[in-house]
C-alpha cells in the first residue's frame, strides 16, 4: 500500500496526538530531527539531517536521581526516568543501523541500562529509503544500505509523488492500521541507489588489530585539533559522563555526552593518564570504531553516514584512513 | 539480548552509611559501610568493586578490601576531590554505593596452590580481599606468603593484619619492607619491593602470584618473577582505571575491546599481554 506525499502531514498529525513525532525538520538554519508540530519545516532532503537522532534515547544530558542532603543525612531520593511514546521519522538506513550499535551497548553484556530501555521501548522507528546520496554517503560500504533497513518498525519507499509502505514489526503494522485512510494500492516502482563514496572494509578490523603499534597513528592524529565535533555528531558514539549539580542542600545525578577525544576522559585522580596525547585518542576512536566494537559486539560501530567527514574542521577523514589501511597492510 | 536481574537500575546506588572509619596510614583510610538498616550492601567475591560516592560530591570505583556478616570495608587513599572529601567524612555520614561490579581473583582456579601476595602501598587493598578469603578457606591452599611493601613504615596499610594477625595463620608468612626509614626504629627490611622479592627467591613450583601496586613496582616485580621462572599464565594483578558507569557502557575504561569494569579488573599478564598496551 502507499499514501500521497500531500497526506504526509496528516498522518504526522494523528500520530502527533499519541506520540512525540520527530521528523528531520529545519529549525531556525539547523538541521535536525525535531517535534512535529513546533517551528520547523520538514526536511526531506537528500542530505541527512545534521544532528543525529541519538538525542532521543540517548540525551544529552539526562538526569538520573535527586536527592536532598541534611547534614550527614541523604533525604528525598528519587529516581528520574520519564519517557513517553515516540516517533522517529523518516530515518535513512544509517540513522537506523545506528540504533542498533547502540542497543547493543545499552540493553546487552550483563547489564541493562533502565534510561535508555524505557525510552527505546517507547520508540516507533520509521525508515525512508534515500533517493539520492551526499558525496560523504559510504553506507553500503559499512554493512547498511541506503534503500532502507529491515530493523525499522516501518519502512517507507519515496515513488516520487507517494510514499509505499511496508510494516516490519507488530508495532509497525498496529501504527499503519491507523493511516489505512490515506492508502492506496500500489502503484510505481522502487529504485534502488547506491554511494558514489566507497570504502573496502574487507579485513580492515583484521588487520587494524595488528596496527597498535604502527606509525600511521603518529602521522594522521598529528592534524586532529581535538575539538570533539566528530563524537558530537556521530549517531553511534555514545560515551557518556556522570556528574552532579547542586543547589543548596538539593542536587541531581546526571549523565551527559562526553568524548574520547578530550584528554579529561581517562585521566585519573592522581594524574596518571592511559591516553596522554591526541595520538592515543585518535587511536582509540577508530580502533573502537572499526576494531574494539567488532570484536565485541560483531557489528561496525561507523554506520557511514558521512557526518564526521562533512565535519571535521581538519578534514581527518575515516574513509581515507580506511583507504590508508588497507596499503599499509599490502605493502607489508 | 542477555538481561540481568541483579538490580532494578544498575546505575543508581543505594544509600548506605559509614559505621566506622579507621586511620591506616596519613593518607589512607578505611571505611566500614552497611546499609540504613544494618545490613550488608551486597555481597562481593574477591577483587570486585563498589562504586561509592558522597552524592553532592562524586563517585567512583574503590575496590573492596574486607567484608564481614553486616558490612563491607573500602580502604580509600586520599587523591582527588571525592577522596578529599571522604577523608573529612564522619561516622554516620550517608553515602551512595552501587555494586559488586567486574570479575573477582580466581579463587577456584588456585585451589591446592601456595599463593604469593604482593603488594605495594595502597596496592594492598584490593589484594586483602583474596588474602582474607584464603585465610578463611585455609584448607583449600598450601602455603601463604605475603610481600609487601610501603614508602616508610607509618606508611603501611593494614599494620594489625601485617605484623599480628597473619603471621600466626598456619603456614602463612609475611615479608615487609619499606623504601627507607627515617625513623630510625625500623627493624624491618630497607629496599623496593622488586629487590626484596628477589632475596627471597620464590619457586614457581605449585605458586600463583597476584600483585597489585604502582605502575613502575609491577613493572620490575614482572622482572625478577619472570627471572625467578613464573609464567605469565600464574601471575595474577588487578588494574585501575578512570570508570562511571561501572557496567561497561561509558566508554572510557577501555583497554582494546575489554572494559575493564566489566571484563576486567583482575587479568593474567599472559591475558594482558594480548591486550593492547593502555593501561
Amino acid at each position: 500500500m502507499q499514501f500521497k506525499k500531500s497526506d504526509l502531514p496528516k498522518i504526522l498529525d494523528s500520530m502527533a496526538k499519541e506520540a512525540t513525532v520527530l521528523a528531520p525538520m529545519k529549525v531556525k538554519g539547523n538541521s535536525k530531527f525535531a517535534p512535529w508540530g513546533t517551528e520547523g519545516e520538514l526536511d526531506f532532503g537528500a542530505q541527512n539531517v545534521l544532528l543525529p537522532p541519538k538525542d532521543c534515547l540517548f540525551p544529552q544530558t539526562e538526569k538520573m536521581y535527586r536527592f536532598e542532603t541534611d547534614g550527614l543525612k541523604v533525604n528525598d531520593f528519587e529516581v528520574i526516568n520519564e519517557s513517553r511514546p515516540t516517533v522517529l521519522f523518516g530515518l535513512k538506513g544509517c540513522d537506523m543501523q545506528s540504533i542498533l550499535c547502540m542497543d547493543d551497548v545499552f540493553l546487552t553484556k550483563g547489564y541493562v541500562d533502565d534510561f535508555y530501555k524505557k525510552k527505546r521501548d517507547d520508540l516507533l522507528t520509521v525508515c525512508i529509503n534515500c533517493t539520492t546520496v551526499a558525496k560523504e554517503c559510504f553506507c553500503d560500504s559499512m554493512g547498511g544500505s541506503p534503500n532502507g533497513h529491515a530493523a525499522a518498525d516501518i519502512q517507507l519507499y519515496d515513488l516520487g509523488e507517494s510514499y509505499q509502505v511496508k510494516a516490519q514489526t507488530e508495532k509497525g503494522q498496529k501504527a499503519v492500521d491507523s493511516w489505512q485512510q490515506y492508502c492506496n494500492k500500489d502503484e510505481g516502482e522502487i529504485k534502488e541507489i547506491a554511494c558514489e563514496l566507497k570504502v573496502d572494509m574487507d579485513g580492515v578490523p583484521e588487520k587494524l588489530a595488528g596496527m597498535f603499534e604502527h606509525p600511521i597513528w603518529e602521522e594522521i592524529s598529528r592534524k586532529c585539533v581535538g575539538c570533539g565535533i566528530c563524537t558530537f555528531l556521530c549517531p553511534t558514539c555514545y560515551c557518556f559522563d556522570i556528574d552532579t549539580t547542586k543547589d543548596g542542600a538539593e542536587g541531581t545525578k546526571f549523565r551527559c555526552w562526553d568524548s574520547c577525544m578530550f584528554s579529561e576522559y581517562t585521566r585519573m585522580a592522581g594524574g596518571h593518564n592511559p591516553r596522554p596525547s591526541k595520538k592515543e585518542r585518535v587511536r582509540n576512536r577508530f580502533l573502537h570504531k572499526l576494531e574494539y566494537f567488532k570484536e565485541r559486539y560483531d557489528k561496525n560501530l561507523c554506520v557511514g553516514c558521512g557526518r564526521c567527514v562533512a565535519k571535521c574542521p581538519v578534514n581527518l577523514d575515516i574513509t581515507s584512513f580506511i583507504d590508508q589501511v588497507k596499503e599499509v597492510a599490502s605493502h607489508e | 539480548m542477555s538481561e540481568c536481574t541483579c538490580h532494578e537500575n544498575p546505575l543508581v546506588p543505594q544509600v548506605c552509611v559509614i559505621t566506622d572509619i579507621k586511620k591506616e596510614t596519613p593518607d589512607v583510610k578505611t571505611f566500614r559501610v552497611s546499609t540504613r538498616d544494618g545490613k550488608k550492601p551486597f555481597t562481593p567475591m574477591p577483587g570486585q568493586l563498589g562504586m561509592f560516592s558522597i552524592l553532592p560530591v562524586g563517585e567512583a570505583m574503590f575496590s573492596i578490601t574486607a567484608q564481614g556478616e553486616d558490612y563491607l570495608d573500602f580502604a580509600i587513599k586520599k587523591t582527588g576531590q571525592l577522596t578529599d572529601a571522604l577523608h573529612e567524612a564522619e561516622i554516620g555520614q550517608e553515602v551512595g554505593l552501587r555494586g559488586p561490579y567486574g570479575n573477582t581473583f580466581p579463587v577456584e582456579d588456585c585451589k591446592g596452590h601456595d599463593l604469593l601476595f604482593i603488594g605495594g602501598g595502597i596496592g594492598l587493598a584490593p589484594v586483602r580481599s583474596f588474602i582474607r578469603y584464603a585465610l578463611e578457606h585455609r584448607g583449600d591452599y598450601g602455603d601463604i606468603d605475603i610481600v609487601y611493601g610501603a614508602r616508610s613504615p607509618e606508611d603501611l596499610c593494614f599494620k594489625e593484619d601485617l605484623m599480628e594477625n597473619w603471621p600466626k595463620e598456619k603456614n602463612t608468612k609475611v615479608h615487609v619492607t619499606v623504601d627507607q626509614d627515617l625513623s630510625g626504629e625500623w627493624k624491618g627490611s630497607v629496599g623496593f619491593v622488586p629487590a626484596y622479592l628477589e632475596s627471597l627467591n620464590f619457586s614457581p613450583e605449585g605458586r600463583k602470584v597476584v600483585l597489585c601496586g604502582p605502575p613502575i613496582m609491577i613493572k620490575f616485580c614482572l622482572q625478577t618473577l619472570a627471572k625467578c621462572g613464573f609464567k605469565d599464565s600464574e601471575v595474577i594483578t588487578t588494574l585501575e582505571m578512570r570508570m562511571k558507569c561501572g557496567i561497561g557502557k561509558c566508554g572510557r575504561c577501555n583497554i582494546g575491546s575489554k572494559y575493564v569494569c566489566l571484563d576486567g579488573p583482575v587479568f593474567t599478564m599472559e591475558e594482558l599481554s594480548h591486550l593492547p598496551n593502555e593501561y
